[in-house]
């Protein structure tokens, strides 16, 4: 049975539940203009800076002018590459929870190049799914997980944190794969005992 | 009955679980006995016109101990995790917990914003971003503070900064509330005492009474110079000798008395040496006991392995310790047949020491337990607070311009420099609202807790 398409200002939520016996969860990650044109440009004022570096100064033989250019060309590489990557066009284009009962759980990231990446968890590895608080020093966000047998460490359904990219889905599109994936849990539970 | 409006309580203070001290027992219990109160069924006439639907606790982290946490009955806790730097301090930055703040007040759907302690950065920086973005503020100050050193007078200028435009403030005791007012200079009608209470459920007297042959004199508290370290020092001496299993005969009291007296002293500072080295010098190691650090689980049985508890500070707001010792039955400070008082001057202090051993044999536990349980009660702390919300939710709201002439009135500089703190943060404020607006922070829905027979399960409303 599929629920009604979620919508929000970053995410969309999908969900596909007649698939040949797979619960589908999608979660659409929308793109930002602006942010894609003002990355761009952050590029071409970081490569233009460091060929400028690299070809008037590279010849300079002094110690202390050296020095400076060092300083001064690795700061602005840094500020550019820096800004470049904040402003980076977001890569992934979708994150997919592909529940099959009594097999596993399928962790889906579709990336707008094309790439995707699969991550496959038998069921009888999952102990539980849980809805995480995250508090950072400046915010708090909920965060999906999974419980896993014999790990240390909770396995994140989306990955939240792509290097300075955040993806954090709104609570009312987590909850549906946090209730499918209970459901799925507690199904294999049952049929064990 | 009319549908009461429920409302959400934020208590913000660096100090909280797993800390223990006065000013954690008092957000922990406070905290609970809300929440009894705002979960009553039976309807009640005298009631106010709102109910406490949540109380949420934040603080800073405790080392690994960070994020949300639930403590008993469903208190939710925020460990921001904002590294302590000193003395349990939060690092102050004015601006930079703005928007953690903001986000916690929005998504618990905060009405009132209650600060705890004077010398709490998170607390002030807490109520000065409530107060920037329109919430209702109380703050409550536990303990006292001088006026001439140097970090007084640092501390009161802050404190007059953040009670300049404070909804309602709370004292733990009259002495308190004097020192308050006259430090932060805000109106005393806006001033409530609140006393502190004790958990009597948790200090019960000992099931058997001890023998009076030798009398156990327990002091704990930390070995510091405000707590009165210093005339430990010179009193236990005189004590031990003056009651050292000789036969004796005052001529003063006309009695014989055998007694042996023997001190038990728990706690930890840097007054400890001194007391060490009294202990080698008067050769009192049998009959002075140094416990060292006493974790609070334990204060309890230490207590009740005495007679008499000695407190010999020097300034106190409220002593909590001296209700848990009169709960646990010992001889302290309380109503006149509970207490024997005396000026910090060594050779008064021992008169009185005597003076409680002689009262010592008509003293019962289990009435001064009864009495106690009366007098202090968490729960009766938690409706007098209740009654301090009421009055400040009806306060009116303001916008900054009629906020800001309350600030001037601080200091001919530190006016103007308070007014230029308050419309920086009143814009970088609008800015995160622009940038992060209201609607796109969600919620948290309400969560149940249901008692099982055998466990607690959480049954949410999602």
């Amino acid at each position: 049975m599929s629920e009604a398409p979620i919508f929000h200002s970053k995410y969309s939520y999908h969900h596909d539940g007649k698939a040949q016996q797979l619960d589908i969860h999608e979660i659409l990650v929308k793109r930002s203009r602006l942010g894609i044109f003002l990355s761009y440009f952050m590029v071409v004022v970081f490569l233009g800076t460091n060929v400028y570096f690299v070809t008037t100064k590279v010849f300079c033989i002094l110690i202390l002018t050296f020095f400076e250019v060092n300083i001064r060309s690795i700061w602005s590489i840094l500020v550019c590459f820096l800004l470049a990557k904040f402003l980076h066009y977001n890569p992934v284009k979708k994150e997919r929870v592909v529940i099959m009962p009594a097999f596993g759980v399928q962790l889906e990231t579709h990336y707008w190049s094309g790439r995707i990446v699969r991550l496959f968890v038998p069921i009888s590895k999952i102990l539980s799914s849980m809805l995480n608080e995250c508090v950072t020093p400046v915010t708090c966000y909920w965060s999906l997980a999974l419980l896993l047998r014999d790990e240390g460490e909770l396995m994140l359904v989306f990955q939240l944190i792509r290097f300075v990219q955040k993806l954090q889905p709104p609570l009312k599109m987590l909850v549906p794969v946090w209730k499918a994936l209970r459901a799925a849990i507690n199904c294999e539970e049952t049929s064990i005992t | 009955m009319d549908q009461q409006r429920k409302h959400s309580i934020l208590m913000v203070s660096d100090f909280f679980y797993p800390n223990f001290g006065g000013v954690e027992s008092h957000i922990y219990y406070l905290s609970q006995c809300l929440l009894k109160l705002g979960h009553k069924t039976e309807p009640d006439l005298n009631a106010f016109a709102f109910k406490i639907g949540l109380v949420v606790v934040m603080t800073h982290s405790y080392g690994k101990r960070t994020g949300v946490r639930y403590v008993t009955n469903g208190l939710k806790v925020y460990y921001v995790p904002w590294r302590a730097f000193l003395m349990q301090n939060t690092l102050p930055t004015f601006y930079l917990t703005l928007p953690i703040i903001r986000t916690i007040l929005i998504r618990e759907r905060i009405s009132i914003v209650h600060g705890h302690q004077a010398f709490s950065t998170l607390c002030h920086e807490a109520l000065m971003h409530a107060r920037t973005m329109g919430y209702k503020v109380v703050f409550t100050d536990h303990s006292l503070y001088g006026f001439a050193d140097v970090g007084s007078i640092h501390m009161n200028k802050v404190l007059q900064f953040t009670l300049a435009d404070i909804s309602q403030a709370i004292c733990v005791s009259h002495t308190s509330k004097e020192n308050t007012v006259l430090r932060s200079g805000i109106t005393p009608n806006r001033v409530f005492v609140v006393p502190n209470a004790v958990d009597t459920a948790m200090f019960t007297p000992s099931t058997c009474r001890l023998s009076c042959d030798e009398i156990v004199i327990v002091v704990i508290s930390r070995l510091v110079y405000r707590k009165g370290a210093d005339l430990l020092v010179e009193v236990i001496p005189e004590v031990c000798h003056l009651f050292s299993n000789k036969f004796h005969v005052k001529l003063c009291l006309l009695i014989a008395s055998s007694v042996k007296v023997r001190f038990i002293v728990g706690g930890d500072g840097p007054k400890r040496v001194r007391l060490e080295e009294m202990r080698e010098k008067h050769s009192l190691q049998d009959r002075v006991e140094m416990l060292g650090a006493v974790p609070h689980a334990r204060v309890r049985s230490v207590l009740i392995s005495g007679h008499i508890f000695l407190n010999s500070s020097l300034t106190e707001a409220f002593c909590i310790a001296i209700l848990e010792a009169a709960s646990c039955g010992l001889l302290t400070v309380l109503p006149d047949d509970m207490i024997v008082l005396s000026e910090p001057d060594p050779g008064d202090m021992v008169h009185a020491i005597r003076k409680a051993i002689v009262m010592l044999p008509s003293i019962d536990p289990y009435a001064m337990h009864q009495r106690m349980k009366k007098l202090y009660s968490w729960h009766d702390v938690a409706k007098r607070t209740e009654i301090v919300y009421d009055r400040a939710l009806q306060s009116s709201d303001e916008n900054l311009l009629r906020r800001l002439p309350r600030y001037l009135k601080c200091g001919s500089w530190a006016g103007k420099m308070f007014c230029l703190v308050m419309i920086v943060n009143f814009l970088l404020w609008c800015l995160l609202d622009s940038w992060q607006p209201v609607e796109s922070i969600e919620e948290v829905p309400d969560l149940v807790f249901i008692r099982n027979e055998n466990e607690d399960v959480v049954h949410d409303s999602i």
